[in-house]
């Protein structure tokens, strides 16, 4: 029973930790829609053209979250 | 109304989007309070107006069979909720290509029937009009119309699937089976032929269950036949809801399949436009004659090349099933924390997060296959 105890108490932190991850997304995005924002304001005729490339960008920058977010899941619930 | 009388009469909406305002601060407002209403007030098995008490979720990372009988044939590769979903969609998708879009292109009409399926065909050309400008802009004349059957197959595919599973009964209906022996379960209660989950009626783990599996678990062995957890009695009374119908896209396998035709496809696509040289992408030797030192630094480049080519595979797997389980698990989680209003918004921003995964999943695969058509040294056939 304790050896179970402990299990879950190292899931949970594994959890936690892996979630961590995510801050990096974070900072990815901001990066992402602050070079696009000002793309736009110089040249707003391409608006539509960046804000595609945009999106792309966000999802790869988002993709790392992802990871630690698929990875805490699989720590948690597997 | 005439356009006369529009230029004539402002618009009245000053007055009502204070009833707006209102009704939108009131609904915030029940939502909070409703789950107490419904918790503390009416006795066990009964409602206000069908709400019941929410229940948080039973998260469970692989699909389930679709049908409580498919736990009781042994040796079976089940049909899995995940499974039943995606048939579900498949069909509907070629409901509205057979009635909605082949009608409209068979008519061949400048303009297409008007009402309810002109519209949808509308939208529907709209869609792959857009789908089609991308796939020019990146994979030029000559590869276009070839990579473009896969990319707008894998985005209407995927956006079906994605909201496909927002449809509310979806997830939240299906069989009871017996709740794992560390978890809560639940009672069933019979409202007129259908029977419910209350979130009132937790019950504490279940000790016997959880003693049979710690034997199991001692011994080393997997648990025989999912029977154990199979629950045949009408009224359930220490049970979980395993839904019969399941996103596809919370499911790894379907994920993974996805992403693996991605990336099968870029193959086969590098080899049709550049022919077997194409693969000196991934041992570069053509270099390491003529110049030792850099041909070796080409040689661990394209190395690379190879290892980043089992990696979108990965992030194109992980990417979609990580948007959309997380995005089910919000939903549920919210959903067990208040009973209305509040979960409908967090379906917004689901709508609009399914659409986008779909779109860069189809994008992504876009830009993998043009990659692939063109020569790596820029040479571009």
């Amino acid at each position: 029973m304790e050896t179970e105890a402990a299990i879950q108490l190292a899931r949970f932190i594994g959890a936690g930790l892996a979630a961590i991850g995510v801050a990096g997304a974070g900072a990815g995005i901001g990066t992402v829609v602050g070079g696009a924002v000002q793309a736009m304001s110089r040249n707003p005729d391409f608006t539509g053209t960046i804000q595609t490339n945009m999106i792309l960008g966000i999802a790869f920058a988002e993709s790392t979250a992802i990871f630690a977010l698929a990875i805490a899941f699989i720590i948690l619930f597997v | 109304m005439s356009g006369h009388d529009h230029a004539h009469a402002p618009r009245r909406v000053g007055f009502w989007r204070w009833i707006w305002l209102a009704a939108m601060i009131g609904a915030a407002v029940l939502a909070f309070y409703a789950r107490g209403i419904s918790v503390e007030a009416v006795p066990l098995g009964q409602t206000i107006w069908g709400v019941f008490a929410p229940v948080p979720p039973a998260v469970i990372l692989p699909s389930e069979p679709a049908w409580a009988g498919l736990y009781l044939i042994p040796g079976l590769v089940p049909f899995t909720n995940t499974m039943a979903s995606a048939t579900i969609v498949l069909v509907l998708i070629a409901l509205f290509i057979f009635l909605v879009v082949q009608p409209a292109v068979r008519g061949n009409d400048l303009v297409p029937p008007s009402g309810f399926g002109g519209g949808l065909y509308h939208l529907f050309e709209m869609g792959v009009e857009w789908l089609w400008n991308t796939a020019e802009a990146a994979a030029g004349h000559k590869w276009a119309p070839r990579i473009f059957p896969f990319t707008a197959t894998i985005f209407l595919l995927v956006l079906f699937i994605n909201l496909f599973g927002l449809v509310p009964i979806h997830e939240t209906w299906g069989y009871t089976k017996r709740a794992h022996g560390t978890i809560p379960g639940y009672q069933m209660i019979a409202v007129g032929p259908a029977q419910f989950i209350d979130g009132r009626s937790a019950s504490e783990p279940d000790e016997e269950l959880h003693a049979i599996e710690e034997k199991y678990a001692a011994a080393g062995e997997e648990i025989p036949s999912k029977a154990l957890y199979y629950h045949e009695a009408a009224p359930c009374p220490h049970c979980e809801v395993v839904p019969t119908l399941r996103r596809a896209s919370t499911d790894l396998s379907f994920t993974l399949a996805l992403a693996l035709i991605t990336v099968i496809m870029v193959q086969v696509f590098g080899v049709w436009s550049l022919g077997i040289g194409y693969f000196t992408k991934f041992f570069n030797l053509s270099t390491i004659i003529d110049k030792p030192f850099f041909g070796v630094i080409d040689f661990i480049v394209s190395l690379i090349e190879l290892i980043s080519e089992f990696a979108k595979i990965l992030s194109l797997t992980l990417r979609l099933f990580g948007n959309m389980f997380a995005g089910g698990l919000l939903l549920t989680i919210i959903g067990s924390l208040t009973v209305f209003f509040v979960p409908g918004l967090f379906v917004g921003l689901e709508i609009a997060i399914g659409a986008i995964q779909a779109y860069v999943f189809s994008a992504l695969a876009l830009t993998f296959m043009s990659q692939a058509t063109v020569s790596h040294h820029g040479d571009g056939h």
